[in-house]
């Protein structure tokens, strides 16, 4: 289910986004550096790495795959990662 | 039994749907229909063309797909328990929607058309809180801007 991806200067979590973070980004995905960690952990690197995605991802959840998950949630090198910001569907 | 068309079935099938193409409400009304239902409402979300003046000429959507396909269904699962309903359907519509066009519809069927009614609200409310759909405004002069809301706490009711 897991794809891993080629990482060619050391292990980094490639996170996908959508709809106002692609444009403030000017990317559809951002990868930080992964030794391991939580969700929470990944915000911290996206929110350093990215400081102008900050007010968007604090109030935005996470998502692997096709589930939400919490900020407790481990993630590992290949999982699906997905910032998810506030919906307007409808 | 009623048959139901493809694609919009209750129970067993799939019960919702994520589409780039028209939605077309009366095929999704006739998919929930039912001889134990005595109460069916359709809801209709159009693309709305002025919003406190401004005029929008489109909305462009778009979808972390599976994550709201799951989130769809799930939402549609518990409505049905929530409500007692006999068959429910859901389809959103992603990519360029003229004003003016379906942007989503929801189909509630129940014995009784109170249930019915209070399901179609209580679904509308949940995706526009937790189904990870977005919508981008374009104006007439060009101006175009995602929106996303403030105030509702994060998507999903993760902490």
């Amino acid at each position: 289910m897991h794809s891993h991806h080629h990482a060619p200067d050391g292990a980094t979590l490639r996170i996908a986004l959508f709809a106002g973070m692609v444009e403030i980004a000017g990317a559809r995905h951002v990868e930080v550096p992964w030794a391991g960690g939580t969700v929470a952990d990944a915000r911290r690197l996206v929110r350093a790495a990215h400081p102008t995605l900050a007010p968007l991802l604090d109030r935005s959840a996470f998502a692997v795959g096709s589930h939400y998950v919490a900020d407790d949630a481990a993630l590992v090198v290949g999982d699906d990662v997905a910032i998810i910001p506030p919906v307007s569907g409808g | 039994m009623v048959k139901h068309p493809a694609g919009y079935a209750d129970g067993v099938l799939s019960g919702v749907a994520i589409q780039h193409t028209p939605i077309d409400p009366v095929a999704l009304l006739a998919a929930v229909g039912d001889i134990a239902a005595g109460g069916n409402v359709l809801f209709v979300g159009t693309a709305r063309g002025i919003t406190d003046g401004v005029i929008t000429k489109s909305l462009a959507y778009e979808a972390h797909e599976p994550l709201a396909w799951e989130t769809l269904e799930a939402v549609r699962r518990q409505a049905i328990a929530r409500f007692s309903l006999t068959a429910c359907g859901i389809v959103h519509r992603l990519g360029l929607v003229v004003a003016g066009e379906a942007s989503v519809a929801i189909a509630a069927s129940a014995p009784h058309r109170r249930e019915a009614f209070a399901a179609a609200e209580w679904l509308m409310e949940r995706i526009k809180m937790d189904v990870p759909i977005w919508k981008c405004e374009e104006q007439d002069d060009g101006g175009r801007s995602w929106v996303h809301p403030v105030g509702a706490g994060r998507p999903g009711g993760v902490p």
